[in-house]
Formats: structure tokens, C-alpha cells, sequence
């Protein structure tokens, strides 16, 4: 790992807000992004890992934001991967919206950010699995308020999970016994953590700001000029 | 107390009265602003202050601590203070040295904790925090008043009072950092805490100290100057020492991103004066307190002067409104009556200025501290809006219908309409309010067009049918999914908000700061342009070692000291 720097909750926020919106993300989509990368830090993870996957891709044009919905699945309109970000919120409005039990969604580039979309906005009682395009399997497990799993059958690193095919499905008690490689987190006790020490984030944190950095206007003396507070020093 | 929930509701002013820019931007301070909240919170908990550190040369320049002891927890005020260049020294965000910068810090910091942020608090935004520190700030001297009370009292003498009261404060801070900000504490981490819950009490603890700092360093200096010879400030001129402060654009992305907490705290206040005006009968003692107010006021106003030509001929003819309604409420017949607050009010409505109304809405509340003191507690928000895409979009149209009509009713294809964006300058992420056509950056607008992207949502919502889903029409018109959610959320928050185009030729984000400024508490609003304005905050507040005084609270619309008889 590279240098780490420590960065507020708050900061995430901010910055990742704007990252989605400098890949041409709308503002609304990009303020989901951002939830999602806050659940992922309160939880101990670096939310840039998975993200930079995401916004990278879509930067890129390997990733689209363009989706269809074929009744209870998504996909996107081209050979391209089905960004996370638009694929995380079609998720999470078909399931607050009541529209079934079992939703497909088909080549999305980081698949982590569809669950903690959920995890996010508290969607109790759901998992999401999903088979990569490395052959890797992963199944995240919402259980409630605070709790849930990663299981998986491989050594690979989740936020690095890519080109996955999704269910998003209810979770039915009996699963939380499956066997693998199992993490389960306390959400509440990991943000309570992460409230003391910050949120760790390495190298692709500077890529992350990169992208935000695109929201900012360059500064021409004419706009200084114009700024609040301009011309003026010390006179009172 | 003898109110009617019954009456106070239909006493509430309506959001499309108290939500436009003009009224907001006739805002004061109440009783229920947060200075006003914390100092009685002070009072009534008993907190201790205490200075654990000063190590400061003969000009000031050094390092020095003050806590504040809550009865669970302590909170330490760490200022860092150098010698600036004179032409350096700037209120902009962009400023790069400041005479002092602080950090609120959570606990009482080791020498370890000094050492990190000596190396990070003079640098403010080029710094790196942690989350032990709450708040990061940094404040100007004022050269004219600061050089003056040294001076005067290494002499032995008390400083001019009139000069005092031209500027007000010793130090203006140019900015107050929370939540977050450059690695500091999130919010989530003290949200709990009782002392923490209301908006901003962290930050304002910061000013607290920091104005408490500001007078003991004069006095420190003096007396390193003078020796002997040097006396400190009587505490009649100190409590009229406040802590000067210069706001621009920042506070405003901060009002338009927070909608729910604005509605908390607009209902809040509204409630409180809906209650006071349903009040059939006056609590005993509160008319004569508050004819005893509007005689102080009329001597405030006097002292509040500006150099803004548009501020000054408000103050002017507010002063003659207070004038004539002091001569109204010498006549008993308008206050022996039934309901006599909504009298008052009502012939303030009926007469006078915004900014009078404004004015008598914090007078008329003042007396009424056992009504409406529990209202406080309210005014914070821990509410995430969320996106409900299984609303219909009749419903969504409904709402857009009963609750935006302000916006669907600017004609937004008129080139004065969208004079303005909003943007984040590459210049230390320095809000700034563009012109098309002018400035740079149209590409890069803040989402902060509340009413011009409820119009586009509203062009759009008339080609699609109603039976559709919000969740249905995002899938298709994402553009529109970050406004969706906010009106879906105003629906059930009316005063969430600013009805009004912010985009506008004629907007003057001055409103939007003297809002939020006046439920900080506030006072002597000092407009420099349309963009910023000078404050002074908690002047005539208690010292700390005035706080158990029975006048601890007595502190609105406060005057230039006089000599204690």
C-alpha cells in the first residue's frame, strides 16, 4: 500500500459527489455514489479501491450509465459494462418500489457499489451475488440494521471485483449458514471506529480527487476579482 | 401556559411568506439563535473555563490553550498567533496567513497534539486534521481597536468606547471549519452528545473561546508593555467586546444543501413567535420587558452603523419605525386587549419594513423564554433525504403543483433569469457566483438551481403519464433524479425552502447569509458588497466568569457599555 492519508466521512461525501459528476454522471446518481462510498468507509474499507474501478471505466467509455429494464432485470444498452453507479440506484429504486423478489443485472463494472448502494440506504434482509468476470464469486449478505457478510470462494480482493453478473434477491435465513470464506461486519461498531481514527485511503485517492477536480473552475483574475471579499485588506 | 396548539397553528406564518430572499434577508437573532442557546446551556450546566496555557512574547505571538469543562467532557480552545505582513492580511478564503488560527480540540490536547497542529492549524486549508480536532478556524485583528486597547491599557487607562463601539471586536474571523472540513471531526462522532446536538454549537463554542482569548491577550500584552502601570478591562467593556467575522459565499451552497435542517430551524422560530402570538393573555411581566426592549433597541440601532448604502437607509427608516411603534404601544389601548403579541405584530406587519417585522418578531419572543426555550432542542437534523421511487408521478406533479409554484412561475427562457451560476473556483474551492457570458465555469454549475431545474422537471413531467413511477422516470430521465428527491422530501417539510430564483440578475446572496447568520445570533450586520458582510458575534454575551450572573441571558440587541454607577 502507498501512503495513507486519513480523510473524513464528510470528505467523502464532497469529493465523491463531485467524482461522479466529473465523469458526466448526473448530480442525483452521484450523490448515490457518494453514500455508497460513505457506507464502505464506515465500515473499514478505502472506498477508492472499488470506485476508481467505477469511475475510471466510465471515464474510459468502457462503462455506460445507459440501462434497459427487461422485467425484474437490468442491463445495458451496449457491449460496454453497466456502470455501478446507475446500476446501484436502478437496484435500490426496484427494490424500495416493491417490484419483486429477485433481480438480475447483467456486466456491471464494480459490482461492490450495487451492495453498498443497499447497504447505504438500509435495505434490510437482501444479499447480492455476483460471479466476476474472473471467475470469482461473491455473495454480500444485508441482514439488518447494522450486520452483514461478504462470503466468498476466492482470495480476491472484493473492491477489485469486475464485469460481474448480479442477482440482488431476498434473504432467506437458512443462507447466512453457507460455508466459505466468510467476513461479517457491525456496522455500528465500525463507523464508531472509524469516527475516531478517520477513514485510511491510499493510492487511488489522488485518481478519486483527480476526477472531483473537474467540477472546480479555473481561477482568472477576472473571477478573483469578483470573489466575496475581493480588493480588500485589513482596514477596521 | 395558556396557548392553543389549535390557534399556534393557524398563527404560523406560511413558508411563502417567511422563505423569500427580501424577508430572509431582514433577518435577527431570536432567543432561540444558537449563540443565545449555548450561553444558557453554559449557564445552566455550569461549565468551567480555564486557561491551561499561554506561552506568547511581548507582542502576543505564540501558543495558548482554553478549555471549557462541561460536566462530562472538556473542550480546548488551542490559538496559534504570528506576526503578518500588513498587506497580507485579507478576509478572503484565499488568504494564505491569518495573525491567529485555531482548533477546537475534543479533550485537552498532550504536547504531541500541540506539535501536530502547530505544524498544520497556521496552514488552515493546506493542513491535515484529525478527528480529535472539531473545529479549525483563524480570525484578523482589528489594527485599529487592537493596537488601541493594548496601548490604553498598558497606560493604565480604559479604552474610547466610542471607538470600542465603531468596530466591536478585537479579532474577525474570516472563517470557522467544522464537520469534517480537511479531516476534522465528522459530525456523526458528537452528534450525541447533548452539548453537541443543536446546529453549530461546536463552532460557536470555538468563537466563545476564541473571543475570550482575543481579550485576554490584550490584556496579556498590556501588561508585558506597561507592567505595573497596566490595568485590564473593566468587565462592563469587556462584555461588550465581541469576535468580529467576515462571511461570503460559503454559507450559502451550505443553506440550499441542507433543506431539512433549514426547515427544522425555520419551524422552530416560526413556532415560537405562532406561540407568543396566540398568547390571549400577556405572561406577567412581559409586556413592561418588552416596551423596556423596544426602548433598547432604538438605542442599538443607533449604534449599528454601516457603510453600505442600501444597509444604512434600511437602518434609518427602521429606526424611525421603532420610534413610532414605541409611541403605538404607549397607548394602552393597543396592548390592554385580548391577544395583544398578535397585535403587536400584526400592526408591524400592516406598517412597517421587513426589516421592522423581522426586528419585532425577536422582541416579541424575547419575554417568552418558558414558552418557547423547548423549541431549541429541535433545531438539528439527523435525516437523510431519500429517493422514493415508488411514488407516482401524479403524486410528484401534486407536489410540484402545491409547493413550487414559486418556481414554475419564473420565466426561465428570459436571460435575467439565469444571469447567474453558481461554481467552486480551483482557488482553495472558493465559492464563487458567476455571470453568464462573464465568467468561466458554466459547465461546471453547482447543482444549487432549485427553482430553474423544478421548472425543467416540470416541462418534462407533462409528456409522461401519471400512472408512471418516479423510480420509472429516472430510469429514462436521470438528469432529473437529484431534484426529484428533493421535492419529494419538501412535501413534507414546507419551510425547506428559499422561494425564490437564485439564479436571478437582481439575487443578492446576502439574504442567504444574513439568514443563517441570524440563527448563529448574529448582530450588526456590516454588508460589503451583495457577496459578503462583517458581523459581530456574542457582543454583550457573558464572560465566562459571568455566567452564573442572574442576567446571564440579557444579552439581545446589546449596547454600548456605560461606567457601572
Amino acid at each position: 500500500m502507498s501512503e495513507q492519508l486519513t480523510i473524513s466521512l464528510n470528505e467523502i461525501l464532497f469529493i465523491f459527489t463531485r467524482a461522479g459528476f466529473g465523469v458526466n454522471a448526473p448530480i442525483g446518481i452521484s450523490e448515490d455514489f457518494a453514500r455508497s462510498n460513505m457506507w464502505l468507509a464506515e465500515n473499514g474499507f478505502d472506498p477508492s479501491l472499488c470506485s476508481i474501478v467505477a469511475l475510471d471505466s466510465l471515464d474510459e467509455g468502457k462503462s455506460s450509465l445507459a440501462i434497459e429494464q427487461n422485467g425484474d432485470g437490468f442491463s445495458g444498452t451496449s457491449f460496454q459494462y453497466l456502470s455501478a453507479l446507475q446500476a446501484s440506484v436502478s437496484a435500490l429504486d426496484w427494490i424500495t418500489s416493491d417490484q419483486g423478489s429477485l433481480l438480475t443485472i447483467a456486466n456491471v463494472d464494480s459490482p461492490l457499489l450495487v451492495a453498498a448502494a443497499l447497504g447505504a440506504n438500509h435495505i434490510e434482509g437482501w444479499k447480492v451475488c455476483w460471479l466476476d468476470e474472473s471467475g470469482a464469486n461473491f455473495q454480500v449478505n444485508i441482514i439488518g440494521k447494522d450486520g452483514w457478510q461478504i462470503i466468498s470462494d476466492t482470495a480476491s480482493v472484493i473492491e477489485l471485483s469486475k464485469g460481474a453478473t448480479m442477482t440482488v434477491s431476498l434473504l432467506r435465513d437458512s443462507e447466512l449458514a453457507l460455508e466459505g470464506n466468510i467476513q461479517r461486519f457491525d456496522s455500528k461498531a465500525e463507523k464508531a471506529k472509524i469516527l475516531q481514527t478517520g477513514v485510511a485511503v491510499h493510492e487511488h485517492w489522488g485518481a478519486i480527487v483527480a476526477y472531483f477536480s473537474r467540477c472546480l473552475v479555473k481561477s482568472t483574475a477576472q473571477s478573483r476579482a469578483s470573489g466575496a471579499g475581493a480588493g480588500l485588506v485589513d482596514t477596521d | 401556559m395558556p396557548f392553543s396548539a389549535k390557534l399556534d397553528e393557524a398563527m404560523m406564518r406560511p413558508p411563502e411568506q417567511v422563505m423569500r430572499l427580501d424577508r430572509m434577508g431582514s433577518s435577527f437573532p431570536t432567543r432561540l439563535s444558537f449563540m443565545r442557546t449555548l450561553i444558557r446551556r453554559m449557564s445552566k450546566e455550569k461549565w468551567r473555563f480555564e486557561k491551561l496555557r499561554q506561552d506568547v512574547d511581548e507582542n502576543g505571538y505564540g501558543v495558548s490553550i482554553y478549555a471549557a469543562h462541561t460536566p462530562e467532557r472538556t473542550y480546548s480552545l488551542i490559538a496559534f498567533t504570528q506576526d503578518i505582513p500588513a498587506d497580507m492580511r485579507t478576509d478572503r478564503v484565499i488568504a494564505e496567513v491569518w495573525d491567529a488560527t485555531f482548533n477546537l480540540f475534543d479533550g485537552v490536547p498532550t504536547q504531541a497534539d500541540i506539535d501536530y497542529l502547530a505544524q498544520n492549524t497556521p496552514k488552515q486549508e493546506g493542513g491535515r486534521f484529525r478527528p480529535s480536532e472539531l473545529s479549525l478556524a483563524r480570525a484578523n485583528k482589528s489594527l485599529r481597536l487592537f493596537e488601541h486597547i493594548v496601548s490604553s491599557l498598558a497606560d493604565g487607562k480604559q479604552p474610547d468606547v466610542e471607538l470600542l463601539a465603531s468596530v466591536g471586536y478585537i479579532m474577525r474571523t474570516t472563517a470557522v471549519y467544522g464537520s469534517g472540513k480537511f479531516g476534522c471531526a465528522d459530525r456523526a462522532k458528537i452528534a450525541e452528545r447533548g452539548e453537541c446536538k443543536v446546529s453549530f454549537h461546536m463552532e460557536l463554542l470555538a468563537v466563545y473561546l476564541i473571543r475570550w482569548f482575543t481579550i485576554d491577550l490584550v490584556e496579556t500584552i498590556a501588561k508585558k508593555r506597561g507592567g505595573d502601570r497596566a490595568v485590564s478591562l473593566e468587565s462592563h467593556i469587556r462584555q461588550f467586546i465581541g469576535v468580529g467575522n467576515s462571511t461570503g459565499l460559503g454559507m450559502a451552497p451550505f443553506l440550499l444543501k441542507h433543506p431539512v435542517l433549514i426547515h427544522n430551524w425555520v419551524t422552530a422560530k416560526e413556532t415560537a413567535l405562532a406561540r407568543v402570538r396566540s398568547l390571549e393573555t400577556p405572561v406577567q411581566g412581559s409586556l413592561d420587558a418588552y416596551i423596556q426592549s423596544v426602548r433598547q433597541v432604538a438605542q442599538h440601532l443607533k449604534e449599528w452603523r454601516v457603510a453600505d448604502e442600501v444597509q444604512s437607509a434600511r437602518i434609518a427608516q427602521l429606526e424611525t419605525e421603532i420610534a413610532e411603534l414605541a409611541s403605538w404601544c404607549d397607548d394602552e389601548n393597543n396592548l390592554v386587549k385580548p391577544y395583544p403579541w398578535n397585535g403587536i405584530y400584526q400592526f408591524v406587519e400592516d406598517n412597517f419594513s421587513l426589516e421592522c417585522q423581522e426586528m419585532v418578531v425577536s422582541l416579541i419572543i424575547e419575554p417568552h423564554g418558558t414558552l418557547v426555550d423547548d423549541l431549541a432542542d429541535t433545531m438539528f437534523s439527523t435525516t437523510v433525504p431519500q429517493f422514493e421511487a415508488g411514488m407516482s408521478l401524479a403524486r410528484l406533479k401534486s407536489i410540484v403543483r402545491d409547493y413550487y409554484a414559486w418556481a414554475t412561475n419564473i420565466d426561465f427562457s428570459l436571460s435575467e433569469s439565469q444571469h447567474h451560476f453558481w461554481y467552486y473556483s480551483e482557488d482553495k474551492l472558493e465559492p464563487r457566483f458567476g455571470s453568464k457570458g462573464v465568467d468561466d465555469g458554466v459547465d461546471q454549475e453547482m447543482p444549487l438551481a432549485i427553482g430553474r431545474d423544478t421548472d425543467d422537471l416540470n416541462e418534462q413531467l407533462k409528456s409522461v403519464k401519471d400512472e408512471m413511477t418516479t423510480g420509472e422516470f429516472v430510469l429514462q430521465y436521470p438528469q432529473f433524479r437529484h431534484i426529484i428527491r428533493r421535492i419529494q422530501n419538501t412535501a413534507l417539510r414546507p419551510y425547506a425552502e428559499v422561494q425564490d430564483n437564485l439564479l436571478g440578475e437582481t439575487m443578492r446572496p446576502l439574504d442567504l447569509l444574513r439568514f443563517k447568520l441570524a440563527f448563529f445570533g448574529a448582530s450588526k450586520f456590516d454588508p460589503k458588497s451583495d457577496l459578503w458582510t462583517r458581523i459581530s458575534m456574542y457582543q454583550g454575551a457573558p464572560m465566562p466568569d459571568q455566567l452564573a450572573d442572574v442576567e446571564h441571558d440579557d444579552w439581545a440587541f446589546s449596547i454600548r457599555p456605560k461606567a457601572p454607577v
